[in-house]
């Protein structure tokens, strides 16, 4: 028996029965919700692309206004997870919310089709956050230059999709442990740097930086020679600061791409819900996503002071004009690492932050192959896409449904130049998806009236108004700004016709799909409507 | 025939309810409930004078008047809870005594199944529409003769039952938890326990295991992992196989048409064991929402010719 008590006076009464565990603790759902919103792969890689399409922007600004409004979504889908808690997170909701064709449609296009593309981009990742900077550390320029070749790419891409396929066969047991070691080791590293750049100074770093250059591309003066290059494309950007805030909105869509996934892990918690769950989802992923921004304020100040924000611009816009200073991507930790003339360590440094890498990749096909399970158990699907081989326990043909896409966009990736360009598509379909998941939001106190009464979120008001309701209306008009702008804007590569027409196809794919259920499944004799149909009570 | 299979439902009002009226909602001809019936928690409604005080989600409130009462219990009730009526000096009382809280417990699990068996009456026109329970690893064994007492109402637990061909063998007992419940057994006695109750069946080929433990191993019993203090392990990321051996290899053995599982709310999953179809419905009580499995059984060839698994 237990006893759940206000202040001595007892006010529920729990027996001993099946299922009744806590809530997962609030220090695992930061780790998650830091390792989601992964600054040291995610936000560094989009840098790279955001300074140079928005010079007028102000990072820190944007990245502050992008966490407020994304802290927003953290208490819209707070409510969602202690009112519906289960495994399956915005399938679930939207299924039981809004009904089971829009759930299929935009849970198969945002947890499944979409991630076939972020396959590549995570595969490019690990060609320029580990193998270009380890082969150029290592002595080997040319063999760093490989991996930007449009093979090098592909067999990345190849290896990473491998990487996932094996963690979601294997299961998430080993993986899972070995993820707190891989934060708190990425944690180490990145403190390194923060003390490298700390306790150096600028005159230090721009001699370390042309030291390292000589010595590893054999360019010569090469501070001064990429200021003068980028100078020379005509680049030209502002100091670090606060304003202006016209174009430093516009750098909040790109900044989506790492901060807008602070809800990514926590779907799970008990059955009985109390008071506290609420604050506590709440509080584990806020606390992640505000760790995730004061990490990168740390870092953008630093990169200001001892790298100069200019000079940092200057590499990002080489890279974004397809002329990187020394042919490879300009990784900035390695460059904090060249204050340290000692090989070993500047390898030890790379392995240390890919740490983040490693420990996010394996969650890459995770929510695919719950979709592909789920929508398999309402018949969506062929029931052979749920089913698990016997003796290794291996999801053969979910593996399919995942792997082959991912491989076959990631040779679209590499070989199609162009194709590169539409980082953001991989945000904004996923955005699409969260969109409606904020519309259930909205509507759930007219939608589930029984359901939302029960819910602790229903309890959160603010002058009278319920604040998860509120939270999901900010939701869904920041959302809907970003949209606007990715679409309307061209300098975030959404909104040309090749771009469309690939996000045009998982939509269209994903109705298909249901269509073509429904239809043979009716020829089975069996409804699909059935399955999210409301049996009455009276 | 067509039947509707729903398990744990915990004590929640609505969905038994909506258990009530499947059977015309699905067009099926048999209902069964498949264990777990009684609820896990007790939520005091302290009587003062001329008022009541609950505390619902840490929210206190006052409740003024009898009907305001009344919505209130069935909110209780419809979330799977049982409202107890206290006076302040039982609320003492059962605060400081854990004997006490038990003796409670069992006192609102047997009215409160009196009451929804008396529902039942109504509902399925005096057992015209046939109505299948048995008991759960969480079910006190004293509802078992408050079940068997009910005139429309069949009680399964441990016993051979023919449904028009089909024969249905059914047991409440799982593998040990770690909440330590009523209905559990190490492996090898509920092996022993299958093996008595499959000896009654004269056709496999025509046989349902109604088991509340889920096979192991079969993605029907994935639960999340629980550290010492049953806290998720790994942000609840790492789930594990929780379910019967014993269970498995009666299947595996016996080779019945269809095997139907509760136990493990989470993992809402089918899956086959050679000829068998087994299947676990999942339960998400707590939100009212009755999941369930729609099944048609073909007389002729012996074998389950459509299936739905439902939200209900």
């Amino acid at each position: 028996m237990a006893t759940e008590s206000v202040t001595g006076t007892p006010t529920l009464f729990l027996r001993n029965a099946t299922g009744l565990v806590r809530g997962w603790s609030v220090r695992d759902s930061i780790i998650y919700a830091c390792l989601a919103t992964n600054f040291v792969t995610l936000g560094i890689y989009e840098f790279t692309f955001a300074g140079p399409a928005f010079p007028q922007g102000q990072f820190i600004t944007s990245i502050i206004i992008s966490a407020i409004l994304v802290s927003f979504l953290v208490v819209a889908y707070s409510g969602l997870i202690v009112t519906i808690p289960r495994a399956g997170g915005d399938y679930v909701w939207q299924t039981r919310i809004l009904g089971g064709g829009i759930g299929f449609v935009m849970a198969a296009t945002g947890w499944w089709f979409i991630l076939w593309l972020w396959a590549p981009i995570y595969g490019n990742i690990l060609s320029v956050m580990v193998f270009q900077p380890l082969w150029a550390t290592l002595g080997s320029p040319s063999g760093a230059l490989w991996f930007t070749s449009k093979t090098g790419i592909f067999v990345v891409c190849l290896i990473t999709i491998a990487i996932a396929g094996i963690l979601v066969s294997l299961g998430m047991a080993g993986y899972a442990r070995i993820q707190k070691w891989c934060f708190y080791g990425g944690l180490v590293a990145f403190a390194v740097v923060i003390i490298l750049l700390l306790v150096n100074s600028h005159a230090s770093f721009v001699s370390s930086f042309n030291y390292e250059a000589q010595k590893i591309f054999g360019v010569h003066n090469a501070y001064a020679a990429t200021n003068a290059a980028a100078n020379k494309a005509g680049y030209s950007t502002y100091n670090i600061g606060f304003g202006p805030i016209g174009p430093t909105m516009l750098l909040v869509p790109a900044m989506m791409f790492f901060i807008l996934w602070p809800n990514w892990g926590s779907t799970l918690y008990g059955e009985i819900r109390g008071a506290s769950d609420f604050k506590r989802v709440f509080t584990g992923m806020f606390t992640g996503l505000w760790m995730t921004v004061l990490l990168v304020i740390v870092f953008l100040l630093l990169v200001d002071k001892t790298i100069g924000w200019g000079f940092y611009q200057n590499l990002n816009s080489l890279d974004y004009n397809a002329t990187p200073q020394f042919g490879i991507w300009p990784y900035p930790f390695m460059f904090a690492g060249w204050l340290v003339h000692n090989t070993a360590f500047q390898v030890i440094l790379i392995l240390g932050l890919s740490l983040w890498f490693f420990g996010w990749v394996g969650t890459l096909f995770l929510s695919s192959s719950r979709v592909i399970f789920a929508a398999a158990f309402d018949r969506v699907l062929p029931d052979r896409a749920a089913e698990v081989s016997e003796k290794r326990k291996v999801p053969f043909y979910s593996l399919i449904l995942m792997l082959l896409p991912a491989a076959g966009l990631s040779a679209v990736y590499a070989y199609w130049l162009s194709f590169r360009n539409y980082t953001l598509d991989a945000t904004l379909v996923i955005a699409m998806t969260y969109l409606v998941s904020a519309i259930a939001v909205v509507i759930l106190p007219w939608r589930k009236p029984d359901l939302w009464a029960a819910s602790p979120a229903s309890r959160f008001k603010l002058f009278g108004v319920p604040v998860v309701p509120a939270a999901g209306w900010v939701t869904i008009a920041f959302l809907v700004f970003d949209l606007v702008e990715w679409f309307s804007n061209d300098s975030y590569f959404v909104n040309n016709h090749d771009s469309l027409y690939f996000m045009g196809i998982m939509y269209v794919l994903a109705i298909v799909l249901y269509v073509v259920a429904r239809i043979v499944r009716r020829r089975q004799g069996i409804d699909l409507g059935l399955v999210n149909k409301e049996i009455p009570v009276e | 025939m067509k039947i509707f299979f729903a398990t744990d439902i915990h004590g929640s009002e609505v969905c038994w309810r909506k258990f009530l009226n499947s059977a015309a909602f699905y067009k099926a001809d048999l209902v069964v409930l498949g264990g777990d019936v009684t609820g896990k928690a007790m939520v005091p409604i302290t009587a003062r004078s001329g008022y009541w005080e609950v505390t619902l989600r840490g929210e206190t409130l006052r409740i003024d008047s009898k009907s305001e009462l009344d919505d209130v219990m069935t909110r209780i009730r419809n979330s799977g809870f049982y409202p107890a009526i206290v006076s302040p000096d039982e609320l003492t009382h059962l605060g400081q005594n854990e004997a006490a809280v038990g003796e409670r417990f069992e006192h609102e699990m047997i009215s409160s199944l009196d009451r929804w068996l008396d529902m039942a009456d109504g509902k399925l026109r005096g057992g015209e529409i046939p109505c299948i329970l048995n008991g759960g690893n969480d079910d006190i064994f004293e509802i078992d003769n408050v079940i068997e007492s009910s005139p429309c109402v069949s009680f399964a637990e441990g016993k051979l039952m023919d449904l028009d061909g089909f024969s249905l063998v059914s047991m409440g007992w799982t593998n040990p938890t770690p909440w330590n419940t009523y209905r559990e057994a190490p492996e090898d006695e509920l092996a022993a326990k299958i093996e008595q109750l499959a000896s009654l069946v004269p056709d496999m080929g025509r046989a349902i295991f109604n088991f509340h433990a889920p096979p192991y191993g079969t993605g029907l019993d994935e639960a999340p992992a629980l550290d010492e203090n049953l806290r998720p392990m790994h942000g609840g990321a790492v789930m594990k196989p929780v379910g019967s051996t014993a269970v498995r290899d009666a299947i595996v053995k016996h080779q019945p048409m269809l095997s139907v599982h509760g136990h493990i709310h989470e993992s809402r999953a089918i899956k086959r064991l050679g000829r068998t179809m087994a299947i676990n419905p999942g339960s998400v009580y707590g939100d009212g929402v009755l999941q369930g499995a729609v099944l048609e059984l073909d007389k002729k060839k012996a074998k389950v010719s459509r299936y739905l698994l439902v939200n209900g």
